[in-house]
Parts: C-alpha cells; sequence; structure tokens
C-alpha cells in the first residue's frame, strides 16, 4: 500500500532498445497524460555501461573506463521492473518533459545526465546501479 | 500434527473469508491487474495459488515487498482459488482491494 514507483527510484527497463538496463524515475505521471493514457514515468538510464577499473590503469585509462552514456525515455509502468534500490542524483531541473521534444534538447539532456552520472560513479556510490546486469 | 490440524480448519475459514471478499468487497484477479494494483497501490492483500510459476510468484512478492503488502500463499492450485472465488475459471493470483465485510486482511497476513 506505499507508492514506490516514485522519483529516484532504480528501475530496471524491460523492454524495447533498453532492455536490461538500469535506468532511475526522474518523474512519475501515474495517472498519464493526453498523449499517453496510461501510467508511465520519464527515465534517465545508462547506454554503455562503464568498465572496470583496476588499480594498474594510468589516469588515461580510468577516465576513457568510467565513461557512462546515457538515455532519457518515457516508459510504460509495465515495461520496467523496479527494484529496491533508489539514486538520488539530481535530475529533475535537467531531464523534463518537454526535453524530449527535439533532438538537440534530448542531446543536451543526456549530456548533462551523463556528466552527473559520471561523477558519481567516480564517487563510488551507488555501485549497483553501474555494474551491467548478467542474463 | 498441530499443523496439520491448524491447516484445515484455517483453510476453511480463508475459503469463507474470500467468499465473503467475493460478495462485498472489491478484488481483482489475474497477474496482470495483481501488478497493477500494487503499483498503484490499491491492493491490501494478494493470494497465490501454490502451482503459480516460481518466478511469476518471485516477481510478485517483491513487488509486493517493495509495497508492504502481505502476500498469502494459499494452499491449493489455480483450479481450487477459482472455486474459491466463486468462478468457473482458473485463478492464479488474485489481489484484495476492499475487503467489504469481511476481516481476511486482519487476520490472514499472520501466517504468511
Amino acid at each position: 500500500m506505499v507508492k514506490f514507483l516514485k522519483p529516484n527510484k532504480a528501475v530496471i527497463v524491460l523492454q524495447g532498445r533498453y532492455a536490461g538496463r538500469k535506468a532511475v524515475i526522474v518523474r512519475s505521471f501515474d495517472d498519464g497524460t493526453r498523449d499517453r493514457a496510461y501510467g508511465h514515468c520519464l527515465v534517465a538510464g545508462i547506454k554503455k555501461y562503464p568498465s572496470k577499473v583496476i588499480r594498474k590503469d594510468s589516469a588515461k585509462k580510468t577516465a576513457k573506463k568510467s565513461r557512462v552514456k546515457c538515455f532519457v525515455k518515457l516508459v510504460n509502468y509495465r515495461h520496467l521492473m523496479p527494484t529496491r534500490y533508489t539514486l538520488d542524483v539530481d535530475l529533475k531541473d535537467i531531464v523534463t518533459a518537454d526535453c524530449l521534444q527535439s533532438k538537440d534538447k534530448r542531446v543536451t539532456a543526456s549530456k548533462e545526465t551523463k556528466k552527473r552520472f559520471e561523477e558519481r560513479f567516480k564517487t563510488g556510490k551507488n555501485r549497483w546501479f553501474f555494474t551491467k546486469l548478467r542474463f | 500434527m498441530v499443523a496439520a490440524k491448524k491447516t484445515k480448519k484455517t483453510h476453511e475459514s480463508i475459503n469463507n473469508r474470500l467468499a465473503l471478499v467475493m460478495k462485498s468487497g472489491k478484488y481483482t484477479l489475474g497477474y496482470k491487474t495483481v501488478l497493477k494494483s500494487l503499483r498503484s497501490s490499491k491492493g491490501k492483500l494478494i493470494i497465490i495459488a501454490n502451482n503459480c510459476p516460481p518466478l511469476r510468484k518471485s516477481e510478485i512478492e517483491y513487488y509486493a515487498m517493495l509495497a508492504k503488502v502481505g502476500v498469502h500463499h494459499y494452499n491449493g492450485n489455480n483450479v481450487d482459488l477459482g472455486t474459491a472465488c466463486g468462478k468457473y475459471y482458473r485463478v492464479c493470483c488474485l489481489s484484495i482491494i476492499d475487503p467489504g465485510d469481511s476481516d481476511i486482511i486482519k487476520s490472514v497476513p499472520g501466517d504468511h
């Protein structure tokens, strides 16, 4: 009886091109909108996970390996698997409902989330979120 | 010994309570609507039949854990659960949204 599809929840996308990728809910539309008459949410996820960084790596190599590629998408609740994890990265101002209107807005939003995800990855927190789901 | 005696009596009482919910309360039957009721935080108790596929059972239990909703593993298969609901079809899982006059929500989750 507790609502769990809330912002900052880590979810796994189940369908589509990004199936199997981890994402975080930025904004949820429980009752849908006029265009999408079903419950859906705006998620920001990882398109390409960062590789494993080892101690032997040089600074240049660590920088290259820690790169994250992101996506922003509106996903139906049915195509998500919620998890017990959360990721509190502040994405509310960059990822908005209208940033999916045009290609360049989408690209700038992805670039900003990439920056925020990369700095979170480098701190070593939320390690589960940045590891690839094996299936 | 005690468990065997207990299950017969409580099993009947669960059936009685379910019948009362069917008559006076709100419920949904079936996997898709159960997940829907959990997502919208409307479900108050989930009942799963014992021959539910294990992946589906774990998925419903995980959603219920996130939603903090009780899950009851019904002592019978989907045919029995359908009969207990008074339906002529099989029911693998059901979600009780509003118990009506029944006290199923207060009395049942204790044994899960």
